[in-house]
């Protein structure tokens, strides 16, 4: 048995959407430090899954832990706390607010989660290599840029799970390894990432790989 | 960080933004305007009213002794104590002098035309436009042309001092007199003669009655220096609980009651002073006019007051209807925003702020034009403009901000439902 702490436990988890099952007795076991990558074709579940995991979402039955509590059990306003506290997210479409710069995008999370640290925020941009695009709209950066701004964002609050969800969706092959170096540099810095991808690649890197397929565990 | 995100995001819909700040400026010019000349529109009522005749009469104390009995009077001292001449200046040298418009001295009695008829006739000595000192104003020119402009002259009026004399228009007509002609009358045995200058159409008693100057007249009755009534034209405010109190019974008064009705330019309380002012008056306040003019005044400010509810009303429904479209056109920066780990209420912060910007600017932008408007209103009402009161600059803020909450609440829940998941990713 792993010595590394338990980030995340799903157990049975069941996903209905009326009467069809999104996701069908899922079960997994993320530990710090892990790059879990979740895959599967169009319309297996795969952001169903992201979305629970983020905690924008419910589960329908089964268990779920995270960071040691039971996440099942949160009101609105704790799993509102929890995400900003514990989850560091990355969106395919990046998700930027249109008129604030790369640098104040990030501030933003960092004014949701506790203060603003504006020289904090510079570091973590120029980490991803935006150390000259920092006063930029998102308007005025390219698409590979504005995902290392996301990043950038979901990894201001140094929170205990990265979500990135199809993190290289809408980028060309240029960009897509720019962010998978990224991302491996924040593998051996230790942080627990999980993952959605339909992108071999990335899924190559992986710790562990959930493959799903119509909202289930595809073993083959 | 807060400042930074709300002033970058209050540049965002333009459109919108303009939208609520010229509904917020339309709705707070109008309420400006209508504040503004609320406020005034009891001095400028009260002026207009003015111009039909006095609302105060002091007369000899003796007059209101009552000694009646089965319809006749008895009173001893009726129609021999007077007031004196040199006492008129004190009606204006109250605590009120400044909302004292102006005066009319009257002397009043029944003589005798100087012929063979022994025909009896009322006449009234007064001032037409006399110069009568007071102590801040040496060159104070009074009189019945100025008080009473509702008095139609035909001819011209009399000049103070002179032996010109108006002529009731009943009487002329009943006596065949008309301008130019010379009256002869007398009074005991002093006699006079007065040339008539006009015909008076005034609709009162005087239009039976010959209108001469005070000091010839009072030469005739050989009461020089003395008067039997002054009319005075105040300014007033227009009455209420207090004032009524005070008419009912002035003693019920507690001493701030007292102070409060004392340092305010109701009629009673201008009455009061003039009667404490002026030796042997007792000054009876003409209750029609000056209820007359709360009530006008009363019922206009009511009218005022529905016009700005239904702006304010009007204002916030619209503001409502913007800001729905602006968090429907921002739902998935909401979605973001509460993703990344904002509550509502946060959001609501946010949201808020930006509709009290738009309540403070709309607000201040209204309030001048409303000022303008305000004085266009007043001079095409009241032919004079009305003094721009900066009082009114808090209220108007408030009201703008309240409008733009008030408009700004039922969309704002709509920021409770947004759910991040549905405005991210379209579905729940």
């Amino acid at each position: 048995m792993s010595d590394k702490k338990n980030v995340l436990k799903i157990k049975n988890l069941v996903k209905s959407f009326g009467d069809v099952k999104a996701l069908d007795n899922i079960n997994l076991e993320i530990n710090e430090g892990e790059w879990v990558a979740i895959m599967g074709p169009s319309g297996s579940g795969k952001t169903t899954l992201i979305n629970i995991l983020s905690l924008m979402d419910d589960i329908s039955e089964g268990e779920f832990t995270l960071a040691g509590d039971d996440a099942s059990s949160l009101s609105e306003e704790e799993k509102v706390v929890f995400r900003r506290e514990k989850i560091g997210l990355i969106f395919q479409q990046f998700h930027l607010i249109p008129y604030l710069s790369a640098v104040e995008n990030v501030m933003l999370a960092q004014y949701y989660h506790s203060v603003t640290d504006e020289e904090e925020a510079k570091k973590v941009l120029t980490k991803v290599g935006l150390g000259h695009r920092l006063e930029h709209l998102p308007s005025q950066l390219s698409g590979g840029e504005q995902q290392r701004v996301c990043i950038a964002r979901a990894l201001i609050n140094e929170p205990e799970v990265l979500l990135a969800d199809e993190p290289t969706g809408n980028l060309d092959e240029e960009n897509e390894k720019i962010v998978l170096s990224i991302f491996k540099d924040l593998h051996k810095e230790g942080k627990t990432i999980i993952l959605i991808t339909h992108n071999p690649e990335l899924g190559k890197h992986a710790d562990k790989v959930l493959m799903l397929k119509h909202g289930k565990v595809d073993k083959g | 960080m807060f400042f930074r995100i709300l002033k970058q995001s209050f540049f965002q819909g333009k459109k919108q933004k303009f939208l609520a700040i010229l509904t917020i400026l339309l709705s707070s010019s109008l309420i400006t305007a209508l504040l503004n000349t609320s406020i005034d529109i009891g001095d400028k009522m009260t002026a207009e009213l003015k111009a039909y005749g006095a609302n105060i009469n002091v007369i000899p104390k003796s007059e209101t002794l009552s000694l009646e009995i089965g319809g006749v009077d008895y009173n001893p001292l009726k129609g021999q104590i007077y007031l004196k001449e040199k006492d008129l200046f004190k009606v204006k040298d109250i605590f009120w002098r400044n909302n004292i418009v102006g005066f009319s001295p009257f002397l009043k009695k029944d003589v005798m035309f100087d012929n063979n008829s022994n025909q009896k006739v009322t006449i009234v000595g007064t001032y037409f436009d006399k110069n009568s000192p007071i102590p801040d104003e040496k060159d104070y020119r009074t009189g019945v042309i100025r008080l009473n402009s509702y008095w139609n002259v035909e001819g011209k009026w009399p000049k103070d001092d002179s032996n010109n004399a108006l002529v009731g228009i009943n009487l002329a007509q009943k006596l065949g007199i008309k301008i130019g002609d010379t009256i002869k009358l007398k009074h005991n045995n002093t006699k006079a003669q007065f040339k008539v200058s006009g015909i008076l159409n005034s609709g009162e008693d005087k239009d039976d009655q010959i209108i001469a100057s005070l000091g010839p007249v009072q030469k005739l009755l050989n009461l020089e220096g003395k008067l039997n009534l002054i009319t005075v034209s105040a300014l007033s405010v227009p009455e209420d609980d207090l004032s009524r109190k005070s008419r009912r019974n002035p003693d019920a008064l507690d001493s701030l009651e007292y102070d409060s009705w004392y340092c305010t330019a109701y009629v009673s309380s201008i009455a009061y002073q003039i009667e404490e002012n002026v030796p042997n008056a007792a000054v009876k306040p003409i209750w029609q006019v000056a209820a007359g003019e709360g009530a006008i005044i009363k019922k206009i400010q009511l009218l005022m007051m529905v016009v700005t509810i239904a702006a304010l009303f009007a204002s916030a429904m619209g503001i409502s209807s913007l800001m729905s479209t602006t968090i429907m056109k921002r739902s998935k920066e909401i979605g973001l925003i509460k993703a990344l780990g904002a509550s509502s209420n946060e959001v609501y912060l946010l949201f808020l702020s930006e509709a009290i910007i738009i309540g403070i600017v709309g607000g201040l932008l209204g309030y001048v034009l409303g000022c303008f408007l305000s004085q266009l209103i007043s001079y095409s009402i009241f032919s004079s403009f009305v003094s721009i009161k900066l009082v009114v600059l808090p209220v108007i803020l408030s009201i703008s901000v309240f409008i733009s909450l008030l408009g700004s609440i039922i969309p704002s829940r709509m920021i409770t439902k947004l759910l991040p998941i549905e405005v991210l990713y379209g579905r729940k």
